[in-house]
């Protein structure tokens, strides 16, 4: 039998308990959904998310533009979207701006060098470094792990916070009220939160310098420190934050921002994007012992 | 010739015969310890922790469910090896353990004859799928050589792993299949509580995964139940029943203790897998190629 968490909480507080947390939804209910609680008083987060916007194409402005493969025409071109960057522009240092620019170019030109190859995708392992790490399908990192356009799953509890991806089956834990420092780094980084009022705030140290943070290039170095926000607008949309900071790459500390909605199909669950299994053939296929040689 | 490759595998010289640069390993192998005061043999540990549960009244969460949280470890390396009964091998491949098996006479997984020649054909051609990372479906992910963790938040149970950073999210409200087309890694699970009993309900397996390194397999019309019962405050029954009636000529059943991890103050780190993977190129150079899944009749 389930119970209703948060209604228990309202009937021992002496509330007159008024809403049911059921996804389907009357026109009363939409105009000012009313946050449901966890058992300690603080917003109840868990549920599914998605964030829905191109971020993940690219962090500033973009106008349409074409996709890195000439061969998939419109089907997997670059649409527009507005910048999730407070004050647009990413404030690189110039030399690593540099950087930015040539990571998405080479990262093009190896991808279109290996679709014309007459034998198939051939990349050598030694090339991986120079390609946005979502093509070998390596862990996205925070904060691009938010805005990958997959759903992901907030488990909320006092102690620990889940938050488990759809993509790449990525998935971290986050300390709350913890001091623990990391003990390594880490693709997905070492997370730990608190409550400041409404919002959840979740400090990310210890990330691996390899991960991007979306397809036009945009990077850091193991310097990278991410304090993210979630803050519920509604019972069905958080307002998400997430500050940067990495002095080796950046003038100063910037920070992007967007709305994060809640997946309310009833049946909503996370699907399998495995990932790995669709880098399989670019990664190893190279290798191949040739068939009758 | 056998994959002899381990889980999340790490970097070894690049010989073409990779052995385990691990010490020798102990003479014979040691039969699973007692759980709970059962036998920890599969089949003997199985009646006797069903036994067991009929006068066990678990911890509760506020929902009112067996409180199953924490931490928990399973059967080990040989698991993960092979769930028939196997020996060490001479070179510390294997460690070799006993069969997970809990109903067939002689521990071995019931195959029709055509599954058997698969199965050695499966050893011959393919990529054990946890090498490349892949998931590794149900029940495989249950007896991983790594730390469970267990959350109950309302309306699901959680399952975590430490290895290859794995989740199962699994509904407990009352929710139906996905639709039967939809073939996934881990299949589709629903959950539901039974007296003290969680059971879980596994279909639309996509049937890629192995059950373990030695190529025991199924295809995509299994269908799996598992029952986790907590028999002691730290002790779990699991136990997998196995229907395919394509590659089996009966049911069958896998079980095991699930053990709480007492150390205090356990808790994760990242297991990335694929982005340490470098097995790959040397296994694809050898001839073998990833597994894609088999259909009944006689192996291609």
């Amino acid at each position: 039998m389930r119970k209703s968490l948060s209604t228990a909480m309202l009937v021992a507080a002496g509330a007159v308990v008024g809403f049911s947390l059921a996804a389907t939804r009357t026109p009363s209910q939409a105009q000012a959904s009313r946050i449901s609680r966890a058992s300690d008083g603080h917003p109840n987060l868990s549920g599914i998310w998605q964030a829905m916007n191109s971020a993940h194409w690219d962090l500033e402005d973009h106008a349409a533009r074409q996709g890195p493969l000439i061969a998939l025409g419109g089907a997997y071109s670059v649409p527009q979207g507005v910048g999730v960057v407070d004050g647009g522009t990413i404030p690189y240092r110039p030399e690593a701006l540099a950087k930015k620019k040539e990571n998405y170019a080479r990262s093009v030109a190896l991808l279109t060098r290996a679709a014309k190859e007459e034998t198939g995708p051939r990349i050598a392992m030694e090339d991986y470094h120079v390609f946005d790490p979502e093509i070998p399908c390596y862990l996205p990192g925070v904060p691009r792990a938010t805005y990958m356009p997959y759903p992901f799953q907030i488990v909320q509890s006092p102690e620990t916070v889940l938050i488990s991806y759809e993509y790449d089956n990525a998935s971290r834990i986050v300390r709350m009220n913890s001091k623990e420092e990391a003990p390594t780094d880490s693709w997905m980084g070492w997370s730990r939160g608190r409550w400041e009022g409404e919002t959840l705030v979740i400090d990310v140290t210890a990330l691996r310098e390899e991960t991007w943070f979306d397809r036009a290039g945009n990077f850091h170095s193991d310097a990278l420190h991410v304090v993210e926000r979630y803050t519920p607008i509604d019972n069905d949309h958080l307002n998400y934050e997430a500050t940067i900071e990495d002095p080796r790459v950046f003038t100063r500390p910037w920070k992007i921002s967007m709305p994060l909605y809640r997946r309310v199909e009833s049946l909503a669950q996370l699907g399998e994007y495995l990932c790995v299994e669709f880098a399989s053939e670019l990664l190893y296929a190279q290798y191949s012992k040739q068939e009758g040689k | 010739m056998s994959n002899r490759f381990s889980d999340c595998a790490v970097v070894v010289a690049a010989v073409v015969a990779v052995v385990w640069l691990t010490s020798p390993p102990a003479a014979g192998q040691a039969p699973p310890a007692p759980a709970a005061g059962c036998p920890g043999e599969s089949a003997q540990f199985h009646p006797c922790a069903l036994a067991k549960a009929k006068t066990f009244g678990p911890p509760r969460t506020p929902d009112d469910e067996p409180d199953m949280q924490g931490f928990w470890r399973g059967p080990g390396l040989s698991a993960t090896e092979n769930i028939e009964e196997h020996p060490s091998t001479p070179d510390g491949d294997d460690i070799g353990g006993a069969s997970l098996i809990a109903n067939t006479p002689d521990g071995k997984v019931p195959y029709q004859p055509w599954a058997v020649a698969q199965r050695r054909e499966n050893r011959e051609r393919y990529i054990e799928p946890n090498i490349l990372c892949f998931l590794s479906g149900v029940p495989r992910t249950m007896y991983m050589p790594t730390v469970i963790q267990i959350l109950q938040p309302p309306g699901y149970v959680v399952a975590l792993l430490e290895g290859g950073h794995r989740y199962r999210i699994i509904p407990t409200d009352g929710r139906v299949h996905l639709g039967e087309s939809l073939k996934l890694w881990n299949g589709d699970s629903r959950g539901r509580w039974e007296g003290n009993t969680l059971v879980v309900d596994v279909t639309n397996q996509n049937a890629r995964p192995w059950f373990d390194q030695a190529a025991n397999f199924y295809t995509d019309t299994a269908h799996m139940v598992e029952r986790f019962t907590l028999i002691d405050p730290d002790t779990i029954h699991y136990e997998v029943a196995i229907e395919d009636p394509n590659v089996y000529t009966r049911p069958w059943k896998i079980t095991f203790p699930l053990r709480r991890v007492t150390e205090k103050g356990y808790e994760f780190i990242e297991d990335a897998c694929h982005e340490g993977e470098r097995d790959g190129p040397m296994l694809r150079s050898l001839g073998y190629k990833p597994y894609p899944g088999v259909r009944p009749g006689s192996p291609r």
